[in-house]
């Protein structure tokens, strides 16, 4: 604020948007990462990546079930959730999410089913139609960020983008820790599929690079803008949401994890790899937050 | 003759800075609470001697392309033929999402109902034949409401004969709320962040 402006009086309402929208929209990229995951093997027939095939389609079914609920609660009048499946608004990209949310599940459901009878032909039929949709299911939720016309945060049209490479990240990072899991506690000889580890390792740094250069292509045009988008960079980069954005986001949740992926003596071992895979999981979930609530956070009255 | 188009001109040049016109809207519309559908932003500028106290009374724009309008999932908030956006007390699900989308932060969610609220321009005493309840109060003739598409209104005189600012306007909002003589600085987005008290 410039010398000599002060404001005595002013009104601003609660940020509308809370924490369960960021989490709506951590959960439905990390059940479209998975999905696109186990189609890499039933879809495309990439064999090494068979053993997580099964669990990619699990874990994308029940993330998409629990996800929204918790759009549903955040709702004012939860019992008339209804009324976006009667009452329509083609141009609202919520109406959108509604049929997406409805169709994805299902498809995953056919997919999963197919692959648990060992139906090959069918699963990759319905793997391949599944990848637009879990591209759409986590794709729309860019569109409504972007779409929110009134936060310069938001208002971009890389947001779309930056959403479904954050949910690949966070998508190959939780099937990391499950593989890991897996071969800890559940297999036979309790050993790690140490290639399918590091491959996914492999993969996990390049979509974390691909994430930073989209942060990076928005901080940049946030900063060079306009009043509102310099606000909020600011506050990205020096102001309230510094720690999550810059700590928790870029330093711990992508930098350190590329690090620890790419460093030749540490990139052939399981635990630096699963602390990669949980920081990058973690890196994630910040980024949805400070995205939802830092992206409310500054007055536009 | 084209279809009545209501739309709301505010001389700052008038404007006392009493807020008669908020608490008006709070009596009239039983707002809730810590929440507004207009209320008189106050803003100062300059050191004394030279120093001034600019007012911005602000409320929906009721925009001809409003985004809260294209972005309800429901079509509770609609574009009523003259102008007025409305929302659907029935069918409006409290999502929010309005909310965030506007760029003027004239939505709140009601505290009792869990629907969005906004200001109406009183379209019950509107269609009545009465003007605005802030409209009706302003004890300085400050505020004028009318058809702008009718060009012998009294606001369309007004709009034609004086230089006027709309808020925001990048944003392609095309907002029906005009100000003549609005400051820079009060026009301009600032202050403190909401920081949690009810």
């Amino acid at each position: 604020m410039e010398e000599g402006v002060q404001v005595f009086y002013n009104v601003f309402h609660e940020p509308p948007l809370g924490v369960p929208i960021a989490i709506y929209f951590y959960m439905t990229g990390l059940s479209a990462g998975s999905f696109i995951l186990s189609t890499m093997a039933y879809g495309f027939g990439m064999i090494k990546y068979k053993p997580i095939g099964k669990i990619g389609v699990v874990l994308a079914i029940l993330l998409l079930v629990m996800a929204p609920l918790s759009l549903i609660i955040d709702l004012g009048q939860p019992l008339r959730f209804w009324h976006l499946l009667l009452y329509l608004q083609p141009t609202s990209p919520i109406t959108w999410g509604s049929f997406l949310l409805t169709i994805y599940p299902l498809n995953c459901l056919i997919y999963g089913s197919f692959m648990f009878a060992g139906n090959a032909r069918m699963t990759r039929l319905f793997g391949l139609i599944g990848i637009p949709l879990a591209l759409s299911v986590h794709g729309y939720t860019g569109f409504i960020m972007a779409l929110g016309k009134a936060r310069a945060l938001w208002n971009t049209a890389l947001m779309p983008t930056y959403f479904l490479v954050s949910a690949m990240v966070s998508g190959i990072a939780l099937m990391i820790i499950i593989v890991i899991i897996q071969g800890l506690v559940f297999s036979k000889e309790h050993k790690v599929n140490r290639d399918l580890a590091f491959n996914l390792g492999r993969m996990l740094s390049m979509t974390i690079l691909l994430d930073l250069f989209l942060v990076f292509s928005d901080v940049i045009l946030l900063l060079t803008a306009d009043t509102d988008a310099r606000e909020a960079a600011y506050m990205l980069l020096t102001g309230s949401f510094s720690t999550y954005f810059v700590l928790i986001e870029i330093i711990m949740g992508a930098l350190f994890p590329v690090a620890l992926l790419m460093a030749p003596f540490t990139n052939k071992r399981l635990v630096p790899v699963a602390i990669a895979a949980f920081l990058a999981m973690v890196g994630v979930m910040a980024m949805r937050y400070v995205l939802v609530i830092g992206g409310q956070a500054l007055p536009l009255s | 003759m084209s279809r009545v188009r209501y739309g709301m001109l505010i001389d700052l040049r008038r404007c006392t800075g009493c807020n008669a016109c908020a608490v008006a809207c709070k009596a009239e519309n039983a707002v809730p609470l810590g929440r507004w559908r207009g209320w008189v932003k106050v803003v100062e500028k300059g050191v004394y001697p030279h120093a001034s106290r600019s007012f911005l009374p602000a409320i929906c724009n009721n925009c001809e392309n409003p985004i809260c309008v294209r972005n309800c999932p429901t079509q509770a908030t609609y574009a009523r033929e003259d102008g007025i956006v409305m929302v659907d007390p029935h069918r409006c699900i409290g999502c929010k999402y309005c909310i965030a989308s506007c760029p003027y932060d004239v939505r709140y969610l009601s505290p009792f109902k869990k629907i969005v609220q906004k200001c109406l321009w009183c379209n019950h005493r509107v269609d009545a034949g009465l003007l605005p309840a802030c409209v009706q109060t302003c004890p300085t003739g400050a505020m004028t409401f009318g058809d702008v598409n009718n060009p012998i209104s009294e606001i369309s005189r007004l709009l034609a004969s004086n230089p006027v600012q709309v808020l925001k306007p990048e944003k392609d909002t095309r907002p029906h709320v005009f100000y003549i003589a609005a400051d820079m600085v009060a026009m301009r987005t600032m202050g403190t962040p909401w920081e949690g008290k009810e």
